[in-house]
């Protein structure tokens, strides 16, 4: 629990790379995609958040959010639901000029008079296109310590190839640091290398009067981006600092970078790595546990509660109220909440988004490279 | 606002004969069915059925029940006028005492029923796995109109005598009350859940309540009562699912019949009647490559390595590569070590069986026991527990219990 000098209070953008995802985020964030069996995405880092004390936390949100806020609802099961601060969800505001926020300089400004409103001495922001349970306590005690202008989380990694191939005018801007002991010296913006770079998580810790001065000032410039606009200008005259994340991370930038994070998790180290800590807190549905009748077989699975397995099911990610029925024969899939497995179907290699009927006797298939992808409701 | 109905669930039952399991909680707070405690039934069908108003009377160490209900919210009995309450025994100017008997229990709650003056008021017992539709109930008493109702069981003669039998005449009216009887005139037995116009109810508690002799029982003092003025008592029939879990045997019964909900008529995959509870809150379970599982239940955060054959596991439990679990309701964050066998039993919450332990057998023609291992007990590597076994106490490496 952060002392109370280090009050903190969280923003959260969930749209940040939706564009990566093609169908799986045509009608949700990315923050509410599906994850790990029982989770949305943003669960891990809106749970980061509470574990670390933090209750008054802000979703500046932008587009396809009917799914994040069915999903968050008034926050209770985050520990949310307060009187003082808790769950602030904050839509594009409409006015004559309608305009949807373009980058976080744009969210923060709508969002100005209620950070100058509020108490807590720091602000922690974040995106949400990554499962990780690092603990934000920690990172704003070394920001505090280190008396730092401001603190970025970046992760050494690898780009996808989706990430290094994804035209750089589609979707948003990534960053990467360069870093001079622990202090940031540059950044580059979408750098197009197959090496280990420091990637930006866009995990920002700062002071809040140092946050609404740098937006207020960047919105008057008529500048967008936050990394770009606001924090590579000050690299030269603030001391800004990089936190590594050495925690399990889950970087979800691609279709196949989703698909493959959700295999990972099969593998009982990385599963005690990312759920071994802090609890990860998730909208409630109250499934009955799930029913393995005679005829079942499985093996390499991760399922939430409210499935029926009466089929074969192998290297899978099942998530809660999935039904796959007798002779049915299920492999290397990703199958969403109440997915309906037909009799004698066969699928490999498949993510099937909310609410999928596959048809007895139905064969589908697709590679390790390229699963294939039955989008939202729909039967095949 | 007056409420038309409001429940009293009576929750302060100890469950002696299920010993090993409540010696540090009350008998609607054991575990049942891989993610529910028992009360999770009557208090899911008091809000499926539109009650949402739920006085639960405590005793017997009420520390569990009472952090688990909390506020109501997992059944959605968080109420701004009415909800969930948790009605321990309390001080009052003139002396205070405990509940004597479920009447007493609601007779020194008169003033919390009061509060919302209801027409009805409906008597619920915490012990029962049951589905049931109050709201079918109610209408069936203001058909009648009924001053008293009894939900009631057709059970087989031969075993009526074991359960209190109501006679009834053709059009459902109540003509006689037979606790346990050698010989039964009837097999309608009760299913400890009443409807009563609180007019009556009221009248009839005070009415015992002044009575030095009385064991201010409901069974025992007011249906007798009733009966003697004469009052109009109705029995209405329900067929559907109903077990009194009151011993190991049935509540290991009772576990087990939920796999096999096409026979027992025990559904939890009922979309419009669910079952509501609150959650441990874990990850989706894993089943990893070692693995099998067949005929069982799974609920989240468990890891299976192992064999889980016919069982039921709640969240949270680990059986680990070569352990074999067949038969057997293993509760919340419990570990079965590497080569463990596991079998016809129940293995209370927390309890670590470890490597080549053996916890109960496959009934046989001669012995069908089942084993229990209580909350938090440690069976050492290679003991051995046997079928007729109740754990309470850890178990040395290699030393046999019986």
């Amino acid at each position: 629990m952060l002392d109370n000098n280090m009050s903190t209070l969280g923003i959260i953008f969930p749209n940040t790379y939706d564009k990566t995802m093609s169908e799986l985020t045509s009608n949700r964030s990315i923050a509410s995609l599906p994850f790990a069996s029982r989770y949305r995405v943003i669960d891990f880092m809106l749970s980061n958040m509470v574990n670390a004390g933090i209750s008054n936390v802000s979703i500046i949100v932008k587009r396809n959010y009917h799914s994040l806020l069915d999903h968050l609802g008034n926050g209770r099961e985050w520990d949310l639901a307060r009187k003082k601060g808790g769950l602030n969800i904050v839509p594009p505001f409409s006015r004559d000029d309608v305009q949807v926020y373009n980058g976080r300089v744009q969210g923060l400004t709508s969002i100005l008079g209620f950070l100058r409103s509020q108490k807590e001495e720091y602000v922690v922001m974040s995106d949400a296109f990554y499962a990780t349970t690092m603990d934000i306590q920690k990172l704003v005690e070394t920001h505090v310590s280190t008396n730092a202008y401001m603190t970025c989380v970046y992760k050494r990694y690898k780009l996808s190839a989706n990430a290094l191939t994804i035209p750089q005018e589609k979707g948003d801007p990534y960053y990467s640091y360069e870093l001079d002991g622990d202090r940031i010296t540059g950044m580059q913006i979408n750098p197009k290398t197959e090496d280990y770079l420091n990637l930006a998580m866009n995990i920002t810790v700062m002071k809040r009067t140092d946050l609404i001065q740098a937006v207020s000032d960047a919105y008057v410039a008529g500048q967008t981006h936050f990394g770009r606009d606001v924090i590579m200008p000050k690299l030269a005259t603030e001391r800004i600092l990089g936190y590594e994340v050495t925690d399990y991370v889950a970087v979800i930038d691609g279709v196949k970078e989703y698909f493959d994070e959700n295999m990972k998790l099969l593998n009982e180290q990385n599963a005690d790595a990312l759920f071994g800590g802090n609890r990860v807190h998730t909208k409630i549905r109250d499934d009955n546990p799930t029913r393995y009748t005679d005829t079942a077989f499985a093996k390499n699975v991760m399922a939430a509660d409210g499935c029926v397995i009466e089929g074969k099911v192998e290297n899978c990610i099942l998530f809660r109220g999935v039904h796959i029925k007798k002779g049915a024969v299920v492999r290397n899939c990703v199958l969403m909440q109440d997915t309906v497995v037909g009799e004698g179907a066969v699928l490999e290699y498949v993510i099937t988004d909310k609410n999928v009927t596959v048809s007895p006797n139905q064969d589908l298939s697709g590679t390790n490279i390229f699963p294939a992808l039955v989008p939202k409701g729909k039967t095949v | 606002m007056d409420k038309e109905i409001i429940a009293m669930l009576l929750a302060g039952g100890q469950g002696s004969r299920l010993y090993a399991l409540t010696e540090k909680l009350a008998k609607p707070a054991v575990p049942f069915g891989g993610k529910y405690r028992i009360i999770d039934f009557p208090l899911s069908n008091c809000v499926n059925s539109g009650i949402d108003t739920v006085g639960v009377l405590t005793q017997y160490q009420p520390l569990v029940l009472n952090e688990y209900i909390g506020n109501g919210q997992p059944w959605d009995l968080d109420r701004l006028y009415g909800g969930v309450h948790v009605l321990p025994p309390y001080q009052k100017a003139a002396g205070s005492d405990w509940y004597k008997g479920t009447a007493n229990a609601i007779c020194q709650n008169i003033s919390f029923i009061e509060r919302y003056n209801p027409e009805y008021v409906i008597i619920l017992s915490g012990d029962q796995i049951c589905k049931q539709d109050y709201a079918d109930f109610l209408r069936f008493h203001k058909e009648k109109n009924a001053e008293f109702s009894v939900a009631v069981m057709e059970v087989p003669w031969e075993e009526a005598s074991r359960f209190g039998l109501m006679v009834a005449d053709d059009n459902d009216r109540i003509t006689e009350f037979q606790e346990k009887p050698k010989e039964p005139k009837s097999n309608l037995a009760s299913m400890g859940i009443y409807i009563f116009n609180w007019d009556i109810l009221k009248q009839y508690l005070l009415e015992d309540d002044a009575d030095p002799n009385s064991e201010n029982d409901f069974g025992n003092n007011i249906i007798p009562n009733l009966l003697r003025d004469n009052r109009r008592m109705y029995a209405y029939h329900f067929d559907g699912y109903w077990k009194d879990v009151g011993t190991i045997s049935s509540l290991w019964e009772a576990n087990m019949e939920i796999l096999e909900p096409e026979k027992s008529g025990i559904d939890l995959f009922d979309e419009n009647w669910k079952i509501y509870s609150r959650t441990a809150g874990y990850p989706g379970h894993q089943i990893f490559e070692t693995g099998r599982v067949i005929n069982s239940m799974i609920t989240d955060g468990c890891h299976v390595k192992g064999t889980v054959d016919h069982s039921i596991l709640f969240s949270g439990v680990y059986v680990e590569e070569g352990a074999e679990v067949r038969d057997a309701v293993v509760m919340g964050n419990t570990i079965i070590k590497k080569g463990a066998k596991v079998s016809h039993c129940i293995i209370a919450e927390g309890a670590v069986i470890e490597e080549d332990a053996v916890v109960g057998q496959m009934p046989t023609e001669e012995n069908k026991g089942v084993a229990t291992v209580a909350s938090k007990v440690v069976v050492g590597k290679k003991a051995k527990v046997g079928p007729n076994a109740m754990v309470r106490e850890n178990v040395k490496d290699g030393e046999e219990v019986c």
